[in-house]
């Protein structure tokens, strides 16, 4: 199988990782709950993998780095912390479903900053009016997951930080593909899941604190357990209930594979395999893709349209030759609402550090053919 | 045997504080603390050398990473000490 759906869950993972899926189930039980070797193995583990996130991310301790389940569960603490019901939030036109509903079920008050794709003066003067207009918090996905569009985070971080606006990045697809530091955007929440650009198993996720925070469950955490409300301390405040060691051994894993290969390599692996694609896009007939003319501005993200036919046709034909992509609109509407691929959406590319330059050959050829 | 317990707020807690002092040449112990020393249910605590305790609390000092509470054992009976 030809894999581009990375954007989804990148599927070819460092073999590291499935060791260390494999031997923290043969090796660890519960961590913060016993004095044996394997209750401490499991703590040594998640301490590590905490302070590599803390060290990737620019954070001041690994305290401050709560494990959950995938980035929607961060992005929903993040939110219900600092959202009031009926709230004003501003938000840019290209947010997941993961923010805008939770935002919907807040019945908060959404102001888009809408911009057209790949326009950064524009959405920088959106966010800078949502603020006049009385947001209170600010929303905004560092990376489009439909058109890999990188959004111009650090000026949107300024204005916050000017405003005194508490700032939430979604971080779903940039964590492990473009530089990232909690110190220099000094967001309140920067949310992220494990199983995507980080390469660690699904089930896996960060959020990444530098706020008061309040938890979305509560329950045991192994501390101070005569209280009955939750530690006011992370990361135990965020992480009530057994953690899943497994799956944070391998992002553990994942994080030691990012550190080693080296953020900026990957990145140019996927500019080169973005950069091919579109040669070869640009002589099929009958076919329309989103491409920034400034290639700092997207990461190996390429959404596309053939001419006449439906996105789920294309992707389900591209199936049949073996090539795994994803169609419709990516569980984002906002996107699709900004650019104006509605209803039908997209068919969508995403490469990863282990797509290969013949595989976009091979894709290209397959297209051609099912785009006739 | 006498030694000393710096009573840490979470077992992540601990185990900064314990890489604090490692990075300063001090090797600790992670241990359970229970409810009669945090007085809030289970924690955990860093057993330290008596004769490393002046240097360990310094380092813990310095870096920002201070104790919750220490604790000053000795023949079997522990009580608390101000810092």
């Amino acid at each position: 199988m030809i894999y581009f759906d990375s954007a989804a869950t990148t599927f070819q993972k460092p073999p590291t990782v499935r060791k260390a899926v494999l031997h923290a189930m043969q090796t660890m039980s519960s961590p913060g709950r016993g004095s044996y070797p394997h209750a401490e193995a499991a703590e040594e583990m998640l301490f590590h993998c905490r302070s590599l996130a803390s060290e990737l991310f620019g954070l001041s301790s690994p305290e401050q780095v709560a494990f959950t389940m995938n980035a929607t569960h961060a992005l929903n603490i993040a939110i219900k912390t600092l959202v009031e019901p009926g709230g004003r939030v501003a938000v840019s036109g290209y947010e997941h479903n993961a923010v805008t509903r939770p935002l919907h079920a807040l019945d908060a008050e959404v102001v888009v900053a809408d911009a057209p794709l790949f326009d950064q003066e524009e959405i920088v003067r959106g966010f800078a009016r949502a603020i006049e207009s009385g947001a209170k918090t600010v929303i905004c996905t560092h990376v489009s997951n439909v058109f890999g569009y990188i959004l111009p985070i650090e000026a949107i971080a300024a204005l916050c930080r000017e405003a005194n606006v508490p700032l939430v990045v979604d971080a779903s697809q940039s964590a492990g593909i473009l530089p990232l530091d909690m110190r220099q955007l000094d967001a309140a929440f920067i949310a992220m899941p494990g199983h995507k650009g980080l390469y660690g198993p699904q089930g896996t996720g960060l959020l990444l604190c530098s706020h008061e925070v309040e938890p979305l469950i509560e329950g045991g955490t192994g501390s101070e357990s005569l209280m009955q409300a939750m530690p006011d301390f992370l990361p135990d405040r965020l992480e009530a209930g057994t953690h899943n060691v497994s799956g944070i051994a391998g992002l553990d894993a994942g994080l030691e594979f990012i550190k080693s290969t080296g953020i900026d390599r990957i990145r140019r692996h996927e500019q080169i395999l973005l950069k091919k694609t579109v040669r070869h896009l640009e002589k099929i007939p009958d076919i329309t893709f989103w491409r920034a003319k400034d290639p700092a501005l997207q990461t190996g993200v390429l959404s596309f349209c053939v001419k006449g036919k439906s996105s789920f046709d294309v992707s389900e034909a591209l199936a049949r030759h073996g090539i795994a992509v994803r169609a419709g609109l990516h569980c984002a509407p906002f996107a699709h609402r900004t650019v104006g691929t509605l209803p039908d959406g997209t068919v969508r590319l995403s490469f990863s550090a282990y797509s290969r330059a013949e595989e976009v050959d091979a894709f290209a050829r397959t297209l051609r053919r099912i785009a006739r | 045997m006498s030694f000393y317990l710096f009573l840490a707020r979470s077992i992540t807690h601990a185990q900064e504080m314990a890489k604090v002092l490692e990075q300063s040449g001090i090797y600790t112990k992670v241990r359970r603390a229970g409810s009669d020393m945090t007085e809030r249910g289970c924690g955990y605590s860093l057993e330290i050398s008596q004769t490393r305790f002046l240097q360990a609390l310094d380092a813990l000092k310095e870096s920002g990473k201070r104790p919750v509470k220490v604790f000053f054992v000795s023949g079997g009976k522990r009580q608390e000490v101000a810092v």
